[in-house]
């Protein structure tokens, strides 16, 4: 998403947007399902077969036992030769054995001679197969073993994973197309409001959400943003009309007043002309910075070479520094420049630097820096401003109680804070050494 | 020079009338925007003086329609407004200069004389001469009585701003804007600085004058 953002924030991670959690969401439930379906359909089959094998093995015991009831051990043996010729499967297995253990018949060669249920190898040979067998005490010290070889259910239990895995992995899939499909929507939508709000955040403040009649939730939402900008608008548009109306209807008439004092003579004259002129730059800065909080001149943006203004700037202001024995110094970065308001940013400048100079001490020094960023640094060796002041000096009209209070209206600092943020540049003042006085060491960096 | 004044306050407008004529000229002032364009168009104007907020029709249309017309008499736009973009939206808008109210007659005056001379374009000269002081814009030299003087980058583009007005003044603020592209006062004497390191530069009898509370003037020495 190539679309500006808030200056400092970055644009969202593909991890941390909404679309992807509801896609990793939806998968996890729809894995966990799977799952769990797969496990009760395992368990129950493989169950199923098992006593499905159980069951014929009983069946065939006791229908060998009876036959041994009716004939004795040789009828026995007979229906075994005759039931493992029967068995094309060759997953049965029997065991007679006599009272010395020895075979008398049966496909098996040994077995245990336990009574009950038994699990066992097949054979020490191959050992591939496990039986599930009953065997049965016969009387005159003869033993049955009847087996059932596992391996279909073995089959089973194998075809039923195979099964789950292809179920899985389809539903997986779909489940991703879905999340996708769903969270893609989502974002999208976020991502076009958030356009728009950039927008109207660069001052463009007739920009609109789309939003479609009737419409989902966020119809609804961009609906609301949308009255809240008409609102917004119409703001700005009434404080754009009241400071037009009071810089005219105020100006005009100070305009006449200065005029006319103009034309008397006299010190006294000169000094009322003075002070209308201050009257109306206060005035004229109120203005100003309110128009530049307002974020419309960021339409007027250029690339400015920010190293000439500062360059600039350091000329327009050597001699006040040389008036207070102060040296000017300045370390300047050739080639540094940013989009910006050249206009603003020189004023900016300009203030920093004769703060700078009026704190700073008499034959003192005061320094401009500009590095690649761009950061921009002045600083001078004044008696600085007490940490518990350092937030409040931006404010509109705030002036410290003892050093800083020499002149201005305390309007300086606001502008450059105004127009710091119009820039995206982040502000900090700092003490410039650790030794008393401290000084003061103000940092704009983008 | 004959100059039309358009402007709706009839107290600043008597002012300037007042001034404008105690300087020998001739005021044709109308207080609409309509009538100011009607007038305008009917010609015979050396210098526009229009202000920016006017009943009928504002000042930047005024000049819109004005341009749009053909007619390139050189215009300077008054404002009462503080606003930052409005130098510019005025000078795009087709006006050649621009003064923020309130200002002192004298800048207004001053404005007003740079604008009436001004050379059309195509007649951009190339040697500007005040008395034995010459400066050659193509070949970015400058020489007084045959002898080539070094100037730095500003210095020479304040000499060129001088004289290019030569004989006529020159304010501070007009220096400000034209040298240094500042477009506000920031009350130190870069200029006077400048001015006073050009005339030593130039050596004497010194070609460049301070007009107090007005501004500077290059002119040949008094009596020349």
């Amino acid at each position: 998403m190539g679309h500006d953002v808030m200056p400092g924030e970055k644009p969202a991670r593909w991890w941390a947007t909404t679309g992807f959690r509801i896609t990793l969401l939806h998968l996890v439930l729809t894995l966990l399902g799977t799952v769990l379906l797969a496990g009760i359909g395992f368990w129950a089959s493989s169950r199923f077969a098992g006593q499905q094998i159980q069951a014929e093995i009983e069946r065939d015991a006791g229908v060998l036992l009876n036959a041994g009831r009716l004939g004795g051990a040789a009828s026995i043996a007979l229906s075994i030769e005759a039931r493992i010729a029967a068995d094309r499967s060759g997953t049965q297995y029997f065991l007679l054995s006599g009272p010395d253990g020895g075979r008398i018949a049966g496909n098996l060669s040994t077995a245990p001679r336990s009574a009950g249920w038994a699990t066992m190898g097949l054979d020490a040979a191959t050992q591939d197969s496990v039986l599930l067998a009953l065997g049965t005490p016969l009387p005159a010290g003869h033993f049955l073993l009847v087996g059932r070889d596992l391996a279909p259910v073995r089959e089973l239990e194998a075809q039923l994973l195979g099964a789950a895995g292809w179920v899985g992995g389809a539903a997986l899939l779909l489940a991703l197309g879905g999340g996708l499909v769903v969270g893609r929507s989502v974002v999208r939508r976020a991502a076009e409001m958030e356009r728009a709000l950039a927008e109207v955040e660069q001052g463009r403040l007739g920009t609109r959400l789309l939003a479609r009649p009737g419409g989902d939730e966020f119809d609804r939402l961009a609906r609301r943003v949308n009255a809240t900008l008409d609102r917004l608008e119409g703001t700005m548009a009434a404080l754009r009309q009241v400071t037009d109306d009071i810089a005219h209807d105020l100006r005009t008439p100070l305009t006449r007043l200065r005029q006319r004092l103009e034309a008397l003579e006299g010190p006294e004259a000169e000094a009322a002309v003075a002070e209308c002129d201050r009257i109306l730059e206060i005035f004229a800065a109120l203005l100003r910075i309110a128009q530049i909080e307002s974020g419309a001149r960021r339409a007027a943006f250029s690339h400015v070479d920010l190293n000439a203004v500062m360059e600039t700037v350091a000329e327009l202001y050597a001699s006040a520094a040389a008036e207070r024995g102060q040296v000017l110094e300045t370390a300047l970065a050739p080639g540094v420049t940013m989009q910006g308001d050249r206009d603003l940013l020189t004023q900016m400048l300009a203030n920093l630097v004769e703060n700078a100079i009026r704190h700073g001490r008499e034959g003192g020094r005061v320094s401009l820096a500009l590095r690649p960023g761009p950061e921009i640094i002045v600083a001078d060796d004044g008696p600085g401003i007490p940490d518990a002041e350092k937030s409040l000096v931006f404010r509109r009209f705030h002036r410290l109680d003892a050093a800083r209070s020499t002149q201005g209206a305390g309007l300086g600092l606001a502008l450059v804070a105004a127009v710091a943020e119009l820039h995206g540049l982040a502000v900090t003042l700092e003490d410039a050494s650790a030794t008393s006085p401290p000084g003061l060491r103000v940092r704009l960096k983008a | 020079m004959r100059i039309l004044l358009v402007e709706d306050d009839a107290g600043t407008a008597a002012e300037i009338a007042r001034g404008l004529t105690g300087a020998g000229h001739l005021v044709n002032h109308v207080a609409d925007g309509r009538a100011g364009l009607m007038e305008a168009i009917g010609g015979g104007h050396d210098v526009l003086v229009v202000d920016r907020m006017l009943p009928g029709l504002d000042g930047l249309g005024l000049v819109r329609a004005l341009r749009g017309a053909g007619i390139a008499t050189p215009v300077l736009m008054l404002t009462a407004r503080a606003g930052l973009g409005d130098r510019v939206e005025g000078l795009d808008s087709g006006a050649d200069d621009y003064l923020a109210k309130p200002f002192a007659f004298a800048e207004l005056l001053a404005r007003v004389h740079a604008l009436g001379r001004r050379p059309a374009l195509n007649a951009e000269p190339s040697l500007l001469r005040v008395a034995d002081l010459e400066m050659d814009l193509l070949r970015r030299s400058v020489t007084r009585a045959g002898q080539r003087i070094d100037l730095q980058p500003r210095e020479f583009r304040l000499l060129e701003v001088l004289l290019r007005q030569a004989g006529r003044v020159v304010t501070r603020n007009m220096l400000l804007e034209q040298v240094w592209d500042i477009h506000f006062d920031p009350r130190t004497s870069v200029v006077e600085t400048h001015i006073s390191r050009l005339r030593a530069k130039l050596g004497e009898p010194s070609l460049i004058h301070t007009l107090r509370g007005a501004g500077y003037v290059a002119r040949p020495p008094d009596g020349a």
